[in-house]
């Protein structure tokens, strides 16, 4: 198998939970994420503004044969289907690769770590903001 | 057909060419300039290399892919971006490169990307391909057009590619049907058209339109440079005023336009 590259980052255009982020900060916040965590950061891949789009995530799983895996700037980032998702974390994981999101500080590396995940996601999905 | 009689006979034509085939291409109005930051650009290589410096910036620069790693690509490319943006003349002279065309295409009081992106393409390399895409679909505004200068000639698979405007929209309707850009990609390449552009030369293209770039299979590396114009007063989109783009050209009347106070105090 050839060597693998590194962890992709994995950022946008569209506002996460009604919020926007600087595609340049979002950035940093993936940099220092990798830096402390010792991966080795790939320039990052910036998803369509068009809601409900997925094309860029799709062709990052594509590459994921040849990474280590991928940095999300946020778990937010997902898409909303759970089915989806789930499609997502077995192709991560097949690969022998890793899903990391920066600003929640979460990795997913086993299937043990699914559910935390899908508990944030829904939680925030049901759960008011004041 | 261009429906003014306000513009010059030239300023016609360049419009009309933008129009219909998405980019015009033009000697750069300052070759000295040009060649300036061709010669930093290679500078800068050089001094990350731990090279002397080279009496043959392009040959330097062209065949940079015999003295450098994949691995160690971006460590090269970020430190001539830097390096280049750095420095105070660098984008003033960037501008200077395509003047004449960014007034007829966009207008002239302008804002400017903050830096000027740097790409290289080493032959066979896939490690930093630009799917395709349309910047607008990344936050750019559909009023921007990008100014893109070669440091080297580039042509077929060394080059980027565009689709044209006629069928632009056709695939955008498309698109949603397929889950990938790779397939996007593969739609598109029948009409996607590699550009081909001479050292010394620029472009200046519609970034709405579809583009992006393959693996590099000609003999040498692509350098080549990019930054974003848009007319100062257009609205913008993700890529924000003032942390993306600043002024570099407003006009007297715009000032005091936007300092100017109704009197008032009246109890009507």
């Amino acid at each position: 198998m050839a060597e693998r590259a590194g962890h992709r980052g994995y950022i946008g255009a569209r506002p996460l939970n009604g919020s926007r982020t600087p595609q340049h900060v979002q950035n940093i916040v993936i940099r220092d994420y990798a830096r402390r965590k010792n991966l080795q950061y790939l320039l990052s891949a910036v998803e369509h503004i068009m809601p409900g789009s997925y094309m860029v995530l799709e062709d990052i799983v594509d590459e994921l044969p040849r990474l280590n895996g991928l940095i999300l700037y946020s778990i937010f980032m997902l898409p909303p289907d759970e089915a989806r998702r789930r499609e997502i974390y077995d192709r991560v994981l097949r690969e022998g690769c890793d899903l990391h999101a920066a600003v929640e500080e979460i990795a997913l590396s086993s299937r043990n770590d699914i559910q935390a995940v899908e508990d944030i996601l829904l939680v925030n999905k049901f759960a008011t903001i004041l | 057909m261009i429906d003014t009689d306000f513009l010059q006979a030239d300023e016609q034509a360049l419009a009309q060419r933008f129009i219909d085939d998405g980019f015009v291409t033009t000697p750069a109005d300052d070759r000295a300039g040009l060649d300036r930051i061709q010669r930093r650009a290679a500078e800068l290589a050089a001094d990350y290399l731990k090279l002397p410096h080279s009496n043959d910036p392009y040959a330097m620069l062209d065949t940079i892919h015999t003295r450098v790693s994949v691995d160690d690509l971006n460590g090269l490319r970020l430190h001539v971006f830097n390096g280049l943006n750095a420095e105070p003349w660098f984008r003033p002279t960037y501008f200077r490169l395509a003047r004449s065309t960014i007034e007829t295409i966009v207008g002239n009081e302008l804002c400017m990307q903050r830096r000027v992106n740097l790409s290289i393409q080493m032959p066979g390399d896939d490690s930093s391909l630009l799917a395709t895409h349309s910047d607008v679909w990344s936050g750019d505004s559909p009023f921007e057009v990008v100014v893109w200068v070669p440091l080297v000639d580039v042509h077929r698979t060394k080059a980027m590619y565009l689709l044209p405007p006629s069928l632009n929209g056709d695939m955008q309707d498309r698109m949603a049907s397929l889950r990938s850009a790779e397939q996007l990609y593969k739609t598109i390449q029948p009409h996607a058209t590699f550009i081909e552009i001479p050292y010394g030369h620029v472009m200046l293209f519609n970034q709405t339109l579809m583009h992006g770039n393959r693996v590099n299979e000609e003999t040498g590396t692509r350098w080549s440079m990019n930054c974003r114009f848009k007319s100062i007063m257009s609205p913008y989109a993700d890529k924000r005023f003032g942390e993306f783009f600043e002024p570099i050209l407003l006009r007297p009347a715009t000032r005091v336009g936007m300092q100017y106070k109704l009197p008032g105090g009246f109890h009507g």
